[in-house]
């Protein structure tokens, strides 16, 4: 009786050890991802690409898809995890960084998420990311540009976009290119037709880290930056900033504006007649389905830094799968905002799939060792691999970006890769035919 | 020079819109002597009207004037007869409180029907037009019709104050409302109608201001202390100090572009490093301040 009794204990014991420690049982039937991006405001349309992004990569991760070569879609959920589906629990911060670190703190202690996501803009990035910080919750970031965020030491936070850095580089690379003779469909352009520049930055986090990158490499790589202004973010009227950089006369105009201001400046600029030879947006409001359809042809010529464009769906076989299917849910092809978007969901499936667990130890171990090769990725990257130590920590070292250039084609308006050269899709317009 | 000659032009022509934006403002407080801090969500209200019945109509935005002044005035009156009225038997204090209420109901109103999204206008005769008139000088078409359509609305709001019996009754109230009433005018009536009219311009100012101004709710405060700015530069309660001060004010908010010129005269490198651009309003509020402290009741006032 007493062994009956002792074997009972042992039995429940093992039972209750099972239900609460085991790491299969433990997780629930869901992982919980805070997804906090800019749902309403200034912003939204980039917000919508988003949302639609993560979904689309969560509905793949949730799902067998036969037909798409990735591995994410040959399982239905986080295989290592018994099946566990992705659910992503969506919040709205306006481009508001405090509304950003309330809605982090609510996900956190309210929802118990597993981990983050977001945040689109840079300043909202680093407030939410401090939150994940303290709280020791893990958070991939897969669109804020800002060089800064990976400065700072965070253990929590992993950043899969390459930063603007190196985007603006890729912008001095394309202009020292133009002077050599390098870009497809132009002659090489004299140094002194280019080398003047002008810049409007907004003024948040992403806009003056870029403002000042650019002054930094304009002076590395010899250029003139005769003017270079910041401005208040979703501004009612820019024609004062738009003057002042007129009056710059810059044979080269730069810019990082989200998508209000961006259809705003080239409002204005058309207005006011601005003639420069290149304009150049850095991604964000110049790459959204808003800025050409508001825009359309007047827009034929201006350049736009991204990570991804429809034509990369011709050259990369897997970036064409999933951009039908983006397309038959949205009506868009996907976008630089979207791809990324859809690339952080699936590195939350792969770090997950790694780790086996739910625990935010696990789940940092996992991300500090992941290497995603750049076959399963929509974007054109190298793959995934964070930095685990060192000045960029949690930094994705293999990502690269692109330079577009909107041109018309069979009268539809298409963004063609002009840089990297040697993946041009596409004769470069040169100078810039104005409005 | 084009830049100085440009900027000093934008200066002029955003000037006069400006100055519409403040008459509202000054006429309240002329009549009533209140000062209506919800002025910025009046003019919201318009943009809003101007913008909505040009997309939802197909009209030239520029023709939705009319609607946008019906609105206004309608708004106004409404707002005196159902809150104003009240709020002013009461303290100072409580009527300053009442108009601040006033705005935060405006715009999260506005919030909940147009929600937090930039809107603009992108079509139009005039949109995206432009005149090169010489000396660097490129007129945005829309800015050069709300200009000239702020200077003749002015103008009618001023034949009807200094030539109509109206007018000459809305200025018996507001210079001495017991001797007023003493004459058999109905000041009653007449603080309604100086609402009536105050919204009503500030709408009309709203419904140019949208042809090349984008409007979310939020956007009243900006101008609620431009329009402050400007009626406290031309003096409290004065019409003819609006447009005057509203002109100023419209050339300080061009300091930037004055700032760029004598910058490439001089070639300071430092000069061009200063964010003026970013401060074009800074200096509005510090003319505000001086004036203020200077000549508290404006360059015109008459109101002590």
């Amino acid at each position: 009786m007493k062994k009956l009794f002792l074997l009972t204990l042992a039995v429940c014991l093992v039972a209750c050890w099972w239900i609460t420690g085991s790491p299969v049982i433990a997780q629930a039937k869901t992982v919980k991802i805070g997804a906090i991006y800019p749902l309403t405001g200034g912003a939204a349309a980039a917000g919508r690409e988003l949302k639609a992004g993560a979904e689309l990569s969560a509905k793949i991760a949730n799902n067998m898809m036969p037909g798409l070569d990735m591995d994410m879609a040959k399982n239905a959920g986080i295989k290592s995890l018994g099946g566990a589906k992705i659910k992503l629990i969506f919040k709205d911060h306006q481009a508001n960084p405090t509304l950003g670190a309330d809605l982090a703190k609510k996900l956190i202690l309210d929802d118990k998420v597993d981990g983050m996501l977001g945040c689109y803009h840079s300043s909202v990035t680093k407030t939410v990311s401090a939150v994940c910080e303290q709280y020791g919750v893990p958070m991939i970031n897969g669109t804020s540009t800002s060089p800064a965020l990976t400065t700072r030491g965070f253990k929590w936070f992993w950043r899969t976009t390459p930063h603007d850095k190196w985007f603006t580089k890729d912008l001095f690379e394309l202009l020292k290119g133009l002077t050599q003779g390098k870009v497809k469909g132009v002659k090489a352009v004299p140094e002194k037709e280019i080398s003047n520049l002008a810049s409007a930055c907004e003024k948040t986090e992403w806009g003056s880290h870029v403002s000042s990158i650019i002054k930094s490499l304009a002076k590395e790589y010899g250029f003139n930056l005769r003017k270079s202004l910041l401005y208040t973010a979703k501004a009612p009227d820019l024609s004062s900033e738009v003057r002042s950089l007129k009056a710059a006369r810059p044979d080269v105009m730069l810019f990082a504006s989200y998508t209000s201001d961006a259809i705003l400046l080239v409002k204005t600029l058309k207005a006011q007649k601005a003639k420069p030879k290149i304009i150049w947006g850095q991604d964000a409001g110049f790459e959204k389905p808003e800025f050409r359809s508001t825009l359309r042809d007047s827009i034929v010529g201006i350049l736009t830094r991204t990570v991804f464009l429809p034509k990369v769906a011709q050259i990369k076989k897997v970036a064409g799968q999933v951009n039908a299917l983006y397309k038959g849910k949205t009506g868009n092809d996907l976008g630089g905002a979207s791809a990324r978007a859809f690339t952080g969901v699936q590195t939350w499936v792969h770090i997950l799939e790694k780790a086996g667990s739910t625990k935010p130890a696990d789940i940092q171990r996992a991300a500090n060792a992941i290497r995603i090769p750049g076959d399963q990725l929509v974007v054109p990257w190298a793959g995934i691999q964070f930095t685990p130590s060192g000045d960029e920590l949690g930094q994705n070292v293999l990502g690269s970006g692109l330079i577009g250039q909107y041109q018309m084609v069979d009268g539809k308006l298409v963004l063609e890769i002009i840089y990297p050269f040697d993946v041009a899709t596409a004769d470069m317009i040169f100078p810039f035919k104005w409005f | 020079m084009d830049i100085l000659v440009s900027s000093l032009f934008a200066g002029l022509l955003i000037g006069m819109v400006l100055a519409m934006v403040a008459l509202g403002l000054t006429i309240i407080f002329g009549v009533m002597e209140i000062v209506n801090f919800a002025h910025g969500e009046f003019l919201m209200v318009g943009m809003y009207t101007g913008l909505l019945t040009a997309q939802a109509t197909g009209m030239e935005p520029l023709l939705t004037l009319p609607v946008a002044a019906a609105a206004g005035f309608l708004l106004g009156i409404i707002c005196y007869f159902g809150f104003v009225k009240f709020v002013i038997r009461g303290p100072m204090v409580a009527q300053l409180l009442g108009t601040f209420g006033l705005m935060i109901f405006l715009r999260n109103l506005a919030l909940l029907f147009f929600g937090a999204e930039d809107r603009a206008i992108h079509q139009g005769i005039l949109v995206g037009k432009s005149f090169n008139i010489g000396m660097g000088v490129i007129a945005p078409a829309t800015k050069l019709a709300a200009a000239a359509l702020s200077v003749i609305a002015f103008w009618a709001v001023w034949l009807v104050i200094n030539r109509t019996k109206i007018g000459k009754a809305l200025t018996a109230t507001s210079l001495n409302p017991q001797g007023a009433r003493y004459m058999g005018i109905s000041t009653e009536r007449m603080n309604a109608l100086a609402w009536g009219i105050g919204g009503g311009t500030v709408t009309i100012a709203g419904a140019l201001l949208v042809n090349f101004w984008s409007v979310n709710p939020f956007i009243g405060l900006l101008f609620t202390m431009i329009a402050f700015a400007i009626v406290a530069l031309g003096g409290f309660g004065s019409v003819s100090g609006a447009f005057f001060a509203g002109l100023a004010v419209g050339v300080i908010t061009e300091i930037p572009g004055i700032w760029d010129f004598l910058t490439y005269i001089f070639n300071f490198g430092w000069m061009a490093d200063v964010p003026m651009t970013s401060l074009k309003y800074m200096w509005v509020y510090l003319a505000y301040f001086v004036i203020m402290i200077v000549r508290p009741r404006g360059l015109f006032g008459w109101k002590r």
